[in-house]
């Protein structure tokens, strides 16, 4: 069976993680202690802390990873692999719906100093994340353990703003926020992101609920490096956003199911995930993606040890399995999002089927030079910026 | 020992009342007075500044969440009344299947079947599109993010729940009264006003606290189904909660909800007359 | 009874049901007059179709065939509401919404009748039924017997041409009851209405009626006043269903005038008035309390059987004897309680029964 075009059929990843997004967060809130809650805000351990922590830890012969849907190929061929290779055994658990959700489930346990059972988290950079790192959540990694990550990460994937030196992260998986177009609708090439706040499609753009989302294209459209964004950056793009909400323009605030919106022709033209519109090209729908040329963000999927994890030296061998080309090429023919990993793109070109060949050909899963430099990942705020930030983008989200 | 008897059996409801109700009530009150954020901690500080900032803040999504709720509330009890009525009168032998007809839906997913709303009410979907293609429509015309959809997709899903207890309280009516009714002389219209539709009241005062409560706090329409302007309360607390982990604000609306909704309920009970609602309830 | 248009007049009325697929015929065929100010019972087991024929002068069933008319008026088709005819439910159906006041002026409002007007009549037919002063009570705060009075002031407040009452009293216990009953009368001579009463109570039935229809089986049985339903069951099912009856049956030996010559046993001969010949099987009924019961044969002229005395009953004003006749027959003999009874029986005593001829009934 088709794989990627059974999964293209069906729905996008992230759709599927609605029906369970709304479980969560009763718990989140209802675990946190009356009469105030500690700060738990943690400098970043010296070297030689870290180095101490390693020292003590031995490979324990297992591991269980916390990953999200549709993740990790059906048949877990790579963590076989890995159990092969290593005598370790493995849990793989499709626990992660949400960065949110799954932040505010995990936030009570860790500051309780519980372990949450998983030895490797996988999480998007951003606000969450950012969250675990500040409050000291996550296990410093000992890079000496992971010599496949030093040799094969692409150049993007190393040292990233939100992580000085990858100190508590490596990627799992990133991708791009470009535009998706209905070629059905539109019958122009879409290049420019102006095209999302063009009045000729009014009540056709999708845009994304999300703060992050949403604040980077404004600044795109403003002509803004997000990454070296002021606060009257962001209000200059809150205001250029503000007048395409209130001209009508924009259709609906998506939180994550406005592919099915392109595909159905409710919107012609959204803001867009790359790995979810490359899984509707392969079912066959008139589908378009595109970074436009003022730039696109990029997002990336990280992995991470959290604090307490029972096997950290069992994790880290993982991690760092998973930076072996030719493993990490089987994640990316499942998976169809953009591999971290330098050398997947010849090893699937040297494949003999269709599939591996159009993956290999596809800029969605192998972003060009050109296409790395329109990008741009979210811009990392501090704890004082963040509601600033946040009300800017929000009170026009959620209008 | 024996008297004793009633209140151990009572003590695991009321344990799990203090426990799961009463405790995460006082602890979100707790909350809702600190300040704050994630990193650097929230303390107490008991300052209801947390409520004035939210309720300035949010205020055009609260009065949205209750003019959705009610307006949804009201076309509940317009369509759902004469279904319990046809249902408890007319129904016959069939009523249990048409109770379980009715029911069909919940066994699927609340969040999935508000997506078929959207996957049925596509511009160019089976309904809209076909009635475009037939040119009933003109073809810029859409239901999905509008306000029309979010109540639409309330009254959808908790239509039931204001069916169920007007149907439970029709059905205990006594044939005969209505018989009487007429036997003096009453139509069947005066008969419906002064006997049935009294003595369905109790039924009606469940039906409107099962479903304006639920409907006004709601996120999953309006994020589903809605537009830019469709944001109810519910999808605020949420994005609060979740997203900014504002965990005093998302308290302080919750509870500015849980008091406007309760105060509401009170003027309503006083207007409909409780005492004697829940006295012909009880009975 | 009264001449004139009769107040209610059902002509050949049938109803059927559809019931599991099959229809099943509640009445008959039920023809019957109920003249202007009458107390009219209909009587019979449940399943009879008394309730069914009432309600079908209620309007609450229209008849599958057949005509339904009030003061001459045929009313076949018209709906409850537009009848001048109240009913008095079974178990009150009073309006539990409502106090006392507002269940009893309801018809009235209906029917627009001035709110003086309506204070007035309330007030008066309050007082009839004794529940003043408790206007404001709701009808679960009241006893079965008030609620029965409310139910009644209810109706009655509308002057009808006619009440329906189905069963008004089969909620109360047995004091209440009777004491009900004396009181329904009553009322009944004070607003002068004709009463139609169902009950499946011979005796209510016989004390308060001025003319009962017995029911069986969706027909009339028998329609007659209280005295001839009682002297002179029409039927072996009335007289079996009202009081206590003995059912004899034998052979026709002789004519004798009006008289039949009936004999059972060897000694026995029964004179009977009646329309048969020589050499019938003829039925035949006599009520206990007219048989004599004596250990000398009687004088001539008498019917008289011989039997044996098996079961008395001391029942305080009269004694119950249970006869076994030589064909088995059993036949119940009450005997007044008199200070000169003389003929006191014992158990196992044969002894001779005997009744004047007029007090016994052929069957049909």
């Amino acid at each position: 069976m088709n794989n990627p075009l059974l999964r293209g059929l069906t729905q996008s990843r992230y759709s599927r993680r609605d029906a369970l997004r709304f479980a969560g967060y009763s718990a989140a809130g209802l675990a946190l202690a009356a009469c105030g809650v500690q700060g738990q805000k943690a400098a970043a351990p010296s070297p030689s802390a870290v180095a101490d922590f390693w020292s003590t830890q031995k490979k324990n012969g297992r591991v269980v990873f916390a990953n999200w849907p549709e993740y990790m190929p059906e048949d877990q061929a790579p963590l076989k692999q890995f159990q092969q290779a290593t005598g370790i055994s493995y849990e793989y658990k499709e626990v992660i719906q949400e960065n949110a959700e799954f932040f505010g489930k995990s936030e009570p346990q860790l500051r309780a100093g519980q372990p949450l059972g998983y030895d490797i988290i996988v999480m998007t950079n951003g606000l969450q994340l950012g969250k675990m790192i500040q409050l000291g959540y996550l296990t410093a990694l000992d890079h000496k353990q992971l010599p496949n990550f030093a040799a094969n990460a692409g150049a993007s994937y190393k040292n990233p703003a939100y992580d000085a030196n990858n100190t508590y992260t490596i990627p799992y998986q990133a991708g791009v926020t470009g535009i998706a177009y209905n070629t059905k609708y539109v019958d122009e090439d879409i290049t420019s992101i102006q095209s999302l706040f063009d009045k000729k499609y009014e009540g056709k753009v999708g845009m994304m609920a999300d703060a992050q989302e949403v604040g980077n294209f404004g600044m795109f459209a403003v002509g803004v490096d997000p990454d070296k964004s002021t606060q009257a950056d962001w209000e200059k793009a809150a205001a250029k956003l503000k007048e395409q909400r209130d001209q009508g323009i924009v259709r609906k605030y998506y939180a994550q199911d406005y592919i099915d919106a392109v595909a159905k022709g409710d919107v012609w033209l959204s803001q867009a995930w790359s790995g979810d519109v490359f899984q509707r090209q392969l079912a066959g729908e008139p589908v378009k993606f595109v970074v436009p040329q003022e730039g696109g963000t990029i997002w990336i999927d990280n992995m991470a040890i959290p604090k307490g994890a029972a096997n950290p030296v069992d994790a880290l061998m993982l991690m760092d399995f998973l930076y072996k080309p030719e493993i990490a090429a089987e994640l990316t023919a499942y998976i169809q999002y953009v591999t971290p990993v330098n050398g997947v793109q010849q090893i699937l070109a040297g494949k003999s089927d269709e599939d591996s060949k159009a993956l290999a050909e596809s800029s969605l899963i192998f972003p060009t030079e050109a296409d790395y430099a329109k990008l741009r990942p979210y811009r990392t705020l501090t704890n004082a910026e963040e509601p600033v930030y946040n009300g800017l983008f929000q009170t026009i989200t959620q209008g | 020992m024996r008297r004793w008897t009633p209140y151990w059996l009572a003590l695991p409801a009321w344990l799990w009342l203090a426990i799961f109700l009463v405790v995460p009530i006082a602890a979100m009150a707790s909350v809702s007075l600190t300040t704050g954020n994630l990193i650097d901690g929230f303390t107490q500080t008991f300052s209801v500044s947390n409520y004035s900032d939210a309720i300035a803040k949010y205020s055009t999504q609260l009065v949205r969440s209750l003019v959705y709720g009610g307006v949804a509330t009201v076309i509940m009890l317009v369509l759902g009344y004469p279904v319990a009525y046809w249902i408890a009168f007319k129904a016959g032998h069939r009523k249990s299947m048409f109770l379980f007809l009715l029911l069909l839906p919940f066994f699927v997913s609340f969040v999935l079947r508000t997506i078929s709303w959207g996957f049925l009410l596509a511009d160019d979907g089976i309904l809209l599109g076909t009635l475009k293609g037939w040119g009933v429509l003109p073809q810029d015309f859409h239901v999905l993010a509008t306000t029309v959809a979010v109540i639409g997709g309330l009254v959808y899903n908790f239509l039931p729940f204001m069916i169920l207890p007007i149907y439970v309280a029709l059905e205990r009516v006594d044939p005969r009264v209505i018989e009487a009714s007429y036997d003096l002389y009453a139509s069947r219209l005066s008969t419906f006003r002064r006997v049935v539709l009294p003595l369905s009241l109790p039924g009606v005062f469940a039906g409107v606290l099962m479903t304006f409560v639920p409907a006004t706090a709601d996120p999953i329409n309006a994020q589903v189904l809605g537009g830019t302007s469709n944001t109810m309360i519910g999808n605020i607390v949420q994005t609060e909660y979740l997203v900014n982990n504002d965990y005093p604000t998302a308290s302080a609306i919750s509870f500015t909800l849980m008091a406007v909704l309760l105060i509401g309920i009170f003027i309503y009970a006083r207007a409909l007359g409780t005492e004697n609602v829940l006295e012909a309830a009880a009975r | 009874m009264p001449e004139d248009v009769p107040a209610i007049e059902l002509d050949g009325v049938v109803k059927e049901y559809l019931a599991h697929g099959e229809t099943v015929q509640a009445v008959k065929g039920v023809s019957l007059t109920i003249g202007e100010g009458e107390f009219f019972s209909l009587l019979g087991p449940s399943g009879c179709g008394k309730t069914t024929t009432m309600r079908m002068i209620a309007g609450f069933e229209e008849p599958t065939k057949g005509l339904v008319k009030l003061l001459g008026q045929d009313v076949t088709n018209v709906p409850p509401n537009k009848r001048d005819i109240n009913m008095v439910f079974q178990s009150y159906a009073l309006f539990p919404h409502m106090n006392v006041w507002e269940n009893v002026a309801f018809g009235l409002r209906r029917k627009k009748v001035a709110e003086a007007e309506i204070k007035q009549r309330v007030g008066d037919i309050l007082e009839i039924v004794d529940l003043t002063g408790r206007e404001k009570r709701r009808p679960r705060e009241m006893s079965g017997g008030q609620q029965q009075r409310v139910a009644l002031a209810r109706a009655l407040v509308n002057r009808p041409r006619a009440l329906l009452l189905d069963e008004p009293l089969g909620a109360l216990d047995l004091k209440l009851r009777q004491q009900m009953q004396t009181e329904l009368k009553r009322i009944q001579r004070e607003v002068g209405i004709t009463f139609v009463y169902v009950t499946h109570d011979q005796s209510e039935a016989l004390t308060m009626s001025d003319r009962i229809a017995v029911m069986n089986d969706g027909l009339v049985e028998q329609l007659a006043d209280p005295r001839e339903i009682y002297e002179r069951p029409a039927s072996k099912f009335v007289a079996g269903f009202i009081g206590t009856s003995n059912l004899l049956s034998g052979t026709v030996d002789a004519v004798d005038g009006d008289l039949l010559v009936v004999r059972l046993g060897e000694h026995d001969r029964i004179l009977v008035p009646g329309q048969a010949a020589a050499g019938d099987t003829v039925d035949l009924t006599v009520r206990p309390e007219k048989i004599t019961i004596s250990t000398e044969r009687p004088e001539a002229g008498l019917s008289m059987v011989q039997g044996t005395v098996g079961e008395l009953t001391y029942l305080g004003t009269y004694n119950s004897y249970a006869v076994a006749l030589a064909d088995g027959t059993e036949i119940t003999v009450f005997q007044q309680n008199a200070i000169d009874s003389s003929t006191t029986a014992e158990r196992g005593d044969t002894v001779w029964l005997s009744w004047r001829p007029q007090h016994s009934y052929t069957l049909s």
